[in-house]
């Protein structure tokens, strides 16, 4: 059974010189919409922070690679951009042994680097809640709330959810020890486990719904800047 | 009574090189598993047909299959789940040694690398430990040693390598994971076990008749661990100056 395939083994993935429509489509998305980003920019509107703007354009590669060495993300690629399997049903598989494979041996061994993109996520989410703030608050002396506030709260929500509900951030709280109620007093640091364990169950869910709500964002935001009128205000009350 | 038909891949590679599929009619009555369909053809229709099989209760992990091209435990399959036409194969990923019954082998070889429980040095006994602490390994030790895990892993299945397979990461993550074994075992997996063929694609999880969560709970923190050690370079300062006593 072992042919052992280690010998092959470059730098350079074999999954990239397969002929995948999938993989090319994929990266053209990826530059269209960067190139939009670009092109059109929609950084704030009445006081709501464009999600791709919070706090500046420039994170968003890190965002990117944050999203992208995701387990969730890593699965779903691997499987409907790579077909490494698409599914586990046989016969629609369509992995075969004469597709080269090299899994995270190689090229994507990078994705062990996930915690640190994971430790610059949570440095940047605070700002999610910051421009809450200011879309309440950005009328001086007046307090407002409307629909979209509702939405960047979903969207922070969402965000942190997914942030904290990461695999890597389950090895952080008590994944890497073999003794986790040894740890700490009072059994904090075993609560604390148990709870982002049961956050992980989700966190495919999680990955996606927020991946749709910042681009729903993205899109209220354009919707209001070319005059929809769908921003109805609940609250309003000088401060 | 109804009927359904079943179609079984029929070989014997040390006989011959002849394979084909062969359809019996079966009637199913309530409550009948696939398995019970396999018995009525060889007490009623064929002898010789061959099927590997012990506890009928999805205990002993014997009777492993795949049905409708999905692996699964023959026993525990019951019939009014599936259509009426049925087709049943051999696990794939091992070599046949007649009909359904294949050779596993593999597995008890690649087993005797993986180091047994090594208690910490000066445990007094009776050995104490938190229930909380065992639980988790404790769902790894509900594995029954089916193999379809390892059946519908493509690394296993449709590239070779040495990967060692999902199956043998539950069994080291029960053991890595137990609060007074002293062995990290993820340096094994990183070099002679290749855990990094694993692209945590998640159809052993699919498959598992035991519902071990074997990704999320056992391949994903062994990959974590191996980041610990192997790529982490802030993790292993951290660790070096925490082990140093001040
Ligand atoms: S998650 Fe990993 S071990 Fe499980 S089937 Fe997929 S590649 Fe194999
Ligand atoms: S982990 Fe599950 S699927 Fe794999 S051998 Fe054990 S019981 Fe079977
Ligand atoms: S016969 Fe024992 S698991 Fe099916």
């Amino acid at each position: 059974m072992e042919k052992n395939m280690d010998k092959s083994l470059t730098w350079f993935p074999p999954e990239f010189k397969e002929l995948n429509w999938r993989l090319w489509s994929f990266a053209i998305i990826l530059i269209l919409s960067a190139g939009a980003l670009i092109l059109y920019p929609v950084s704030q509107f009445e006081g709501y922070v464009d999600p791709f703007y919070s706090p500046t354009v420039a994170v968003i590669p890190l965002i990117a690679l944050f999203r992208l060495s995701c387990y969730a993300y890593r699965k779903d690629y691997y499987r409907h951009v790579f077909r490494h399997p698409i599914a586990c049903l046989d016969g629609i598989r369509f992995d075969d042994n004469r597709k080269g494979y090299s899994g995270e041996m190689t090229f994507f061994s990078l994705q062990n680097f996930h915690r640190y993109f994971l430790y610059i996520a949570i440095v940047i989410l605070p700002f999610f809640y910051y421009d809450i703030y200011v879309s309440m608050t950005y009328i001086s002396g007046e307090f407002i709330f409307r629909l979209g506030t509702i939405i960047l709260i979903a969207n922070a929500l969402l965000l942190t959810l997914w942030t904290f509900s990461c695999h890597a951030f389950r090895h952080l709280t008590g994944g890497h020890t073999d003794c986790y109620s040894c740890k700490t007093a009072g059994g904090a640091k075993k609560k604390f486990y148990n709870g982002q364990s049961y956050l992980n169950r989700y966190h495919e869910q999680f990955a996606f719904i927020s991946l749709i709500v910042v681009l729903a964002v993205d899109l209220y935001i354009r919707a209001l800047i070319v005059g929809w009128p769908i921003d109805f205000t609940l609250l309003k009350f000088a401060i | 009574m109804q009927e359904v038909k079943i179609r079984i891949r029929r070989s014997e590679p040390a006989v011959s090189n002849e394979v084909r599929y062969q359809e019996f009619t079966v009637p199913v009555g309530e409550g009948m598993v696939v398995l019970d369909a396999v018995h009525y053809i060889q007490n009623n229709i064929d002898p010789t047909l061959s099927v590997r099989w012990n506890c009928k209760a999805a205990r002993c992990g014997s009777c492993s299959a795949e049905i409708d091209g999905m692996p699964k435990l023959m026993c525990k399959t019951r019939m009014d789940t599936l259509g009426k036409e049925i087709t049943i194969n051999p696990i794939k990923a091992y070599p046949v040694v007649k009909d359904l019954v294949t050779d596993v082998s593999h597995n008890y070889e690649i087993a005797k690398k993986i180091p047994p429980f090594t208690p910490k040095e000066g445990l007094k006994e009776p050995w104490t430990m938190m229930q909380i602490d065992v639980t988790r390994s404790k769902e790894f030790r509900t594995c029954i040693e089916c193999f379809l895990c390892q059946d519908v892993c493509h690394v296993i299945r449709e590239h070779q390598s040495n990967y060692f397979g999902p199956k043998h990461v539950v069994k080291i993550a029960a053991l890595d994971l137990h609060p007074l074994d002293s062995i990290d075992r993820s340096e094994l997996l990183h070099h002679d076990g290749g855990l990094g063929y694993c692209d945590i694609t998640k159809c052993c999880q699919n498959v598992c008749p035991e519902e071990i969560r074997i990704t999320d709970n056992a391949i994903i923190p062994e990959k974590e661990r191996i980041v610990d050690h192997a790529y982490d370079p802030i993790g292993l300062l951290i660790k070096k100056v925490k082990r140093r006593k001040w």
